[in-house]
């Protein structure tokens, strides 16, 4: 069968938008509801009186410069993933390394280091829960006190609260950070080491001056990730301490969450949300420009 | 000089030992809490909270029986149990989620991996933005939104829903995997007189197909996971799993033993199918940017 090359031409351009319209019909669909959360937070849409709906401008986010509760959440959220990120990355690093050495059962460890991976957040977090019961019948107190340490009241008061909540979040996602440097440590050419060798340099100083550079851009990848994960950790928090105690575990999520859901100020939350997408859309936008400059150094 | 066992020095004895301090010590923290986990799940309210914890106790299957079957409580027969509903709803939303995402993902995947557009990167980087978002930021209209078109708790609404984690999860996951065929093949097809559709179905998706079954396998356990929509979209009748472990979580009274069971019930799944999967989950978790 002839066809008429410039249909076909045209159709050739046309096809790439037929074929994604149904998935841009989906995503429409998603972005409506994010338009309208844009819409919301410009006004103060409290979900009991409905009858009060007033399009207030900015005003939700003025009201957040003054709020106290705004700057402890930002406080809390910037410094627990910044906190959470560099250790993950730091101790991701070391069991990358430890699980790239020769060592017994290595490929079963890694296997294992993929059940904390797939567990649903929540889960984790109630996991964790029964194990960080305050009084001595917790079975983390009960190990401590072989240590000659006293019983901890883990997510019951401010400090350790802050402290668990680190811990839940790091056993979930510690072999995310480490399977993909382990990954990064296993694609490394060997030119450069036999050359080290050859000059006879260190073992630290080889895993200083080349491995540590040439890992950069898998570094900065997993740092994205967990950076972005972490400004937004949701899950873990409300299953293990709601927010609290006191709010020390009150992340801009929770507390754009208890706007809306508590206290059913919505445009309020969607104000909250809004300042949340902007930190980690900006997180994102330079991380991910370090991570094309850092893969294009080092060739990748 | 003084010899070590196995002819090593002193110094290459002490790496040695610390490595293996190091491995144990990492074994023990993934593995502990499941172990602590299965240990409650097994224990009568009274073993859970005893001080000092058991490890040895009389092993009991009643709180797997009372979260699937029901427990007497006094004189009166209990309710059925919800959580065999729970993790059915689990099982629907997932599918369900999951099977929209494919009708819809493979032939926006495939256009995003094969043909040149104007906006092609930018509507991949749309796609991709929703990995990121806060959940909060579609959650608080969304729930107004479904109050007024009836969606809220409903299956229809929570997988609609869910197609914020698992759209943009399928399309780039596909899309990696779509681009790893040479177009040489393609072509060759082309040449025989095969339409786009004959390509796309006789070509691309038969040499797909273990990249496919990993994009199911993995959009499934993400779906599995979620707990901010099905929290404040869902009621009873459509709880999840996730929110499902939680309501063990009550003013008066922890379920301790209950809850433990009912986790690792919901985790099963997970574990199971996480063998398949193994070598994809961290090019899954990346959205397929790690190979």
């Amino acid at each position: 069968m002839l066809r008429h090359p410039a249909s076909a031409r045209q159709r050739e351009t046309l096809l790439p938008y037929l074929l994604l319209s149904p998935g841009l019909l989906l995503l429409l669909g998603m972005l409506y509801p994010f338009f309208l959360g844009v819409y919301y937070s410009l006004t103060n849409y409290y979900l009991q009186y409905p009858h009060l709906f007033r399009f207030i401008w900015l005003r939700n986010y003025l009201k957040l410069l003054e709020d106290p509760l705004f700057s402890h959440s930002l406080k809390f959220t910037l410094s627990y993933a910044f906190v959470a990120v560099v250790v993950q990355v730091g101790l991701g690093l070391a069991v990358a390394v430890l699980l790239n050495s020769r060592i017994i059962g290595r490929g079963v460890i890694r296997g294992m280091m993929l059940m904390p991976l797939m567990m649903p957040p929540v889960i984790t977090a109630l996991m964790w829960k029964i194990m960080m019961a305050s009084t001595k019948a917790g079975i983390l107190n009960y190990l401590l006190s072989f240590l000659g340490l006293g019983p901890v009241n883990w997510l019951g008061a401010m400090n350790s609260a802050i402290v668990s909540i680190f811990i839940i979040d790091t056993w979930g996602n510690l072999p995310f950070v480490s399977l993909i440097l382990l990954g990064g440590l296993q694609s490394l050419p060997t030119e450069p080491y036999e050359a080290a060798r050859v000059d006879g340099a260190s073992g630290w100083g080889v895993f200083r001056y080349i491995t540590l550079p040439l890992l950069k851009p898998f570094i900065i990848l997993a740092a994205t990730f967990r950076v972005m994960d972490s400004l937004r950790i949701f899950d873990v928090i409300y299953a293990a301490t709601v927010g609290g105690p006191a709010d020390a575990t009150m992340n801009l999520h929770m507390r754009a969450f208890f706007y809306a859901f508590q206290w059913y100020q919505m445009g309020m939350g969607m104000a909250y949300a809004m300042v949340l997408l902007i930190l980690v859309f900006l997180a994102s936008y330079i991380l991910m420009g370090y991570w094309k400059r850092a893969a294009e150094q080092t060739s990748l | 000089m003084t010899t070590f066992p196995f002819g090593l020095t002193f110094c290459r004895w002490v790496r040695r030992l610390l490595l293996a301090a190091a491995v144990v010590a990492l074994v023990a923290w993934t593995v502990f809490p499941f172990f602590w986990i299965l240990l409650t799940s097994l224990k009568q309210p009274l073993d859970v909270i005893a001080t000092p914890p058991k490890v040895f106790f009389q092993p009991t299957l009643q709180n797997y029986q009372a979260i699937f079957i029901g427990q007497k409580r006094g004189l009166y027969a209990s309710a059925r149990p919800d959580f065999p509903n729970f993790f059915l709803n689990s099982i629907i939303i997932s599918c369900g989620a999951v099977g929209l995402s494919f009708l819809a993902g493979i032939p926006a995947s495939y256009a995003l991996a094969r043909y040149s557009f104007r906006f092609k990167e930018q509507l991949a980087f749309l796609f991709l933005s929703f990995r990121f978002a806060p959940f909060i930021t579609f959650l608080i209209p969304l729930y107004i939104l479904f109050q007024q078109l009836n969606l809220y708790n409903t299956y229809t609404g929570l997988i609609l829903a869910y197609q914020l984690i698992s759209l943009p999860f399928t399309v780039w996951m596909l899309r990696s995997f779509f681009m790893e065929i040479p177009p040489e093949v393609e072509d060759a097809a082309k040449i025989d007189g095969c339409s786009w559709w004959g390509v796309l179905t006789k070509v691309i998706l038969p040499l797909s197909v273990p990249g496919i079954a990993v994009t199911i396998i993995l959009g499934f356990m993400f779906c599995w996971n979620a707990f901010n929509y099905p929290l404040m979209l869902a009621g009873r009748q459509t709880f999840p799993v996730t929110v499902g472990a939680i309501q063990f979580i009550s003013y008066e009274q922890v379920l301790w033993g209950q809850m433990a069971a009912a986790s690792l019930v919901a985790v099963v799944p997970q574990l199971i199918l996480s063998l398949f999967v193994q070598k994809y989950i961290v090019r899954g978790l990346t959205m397929g940017a790690i190979r």
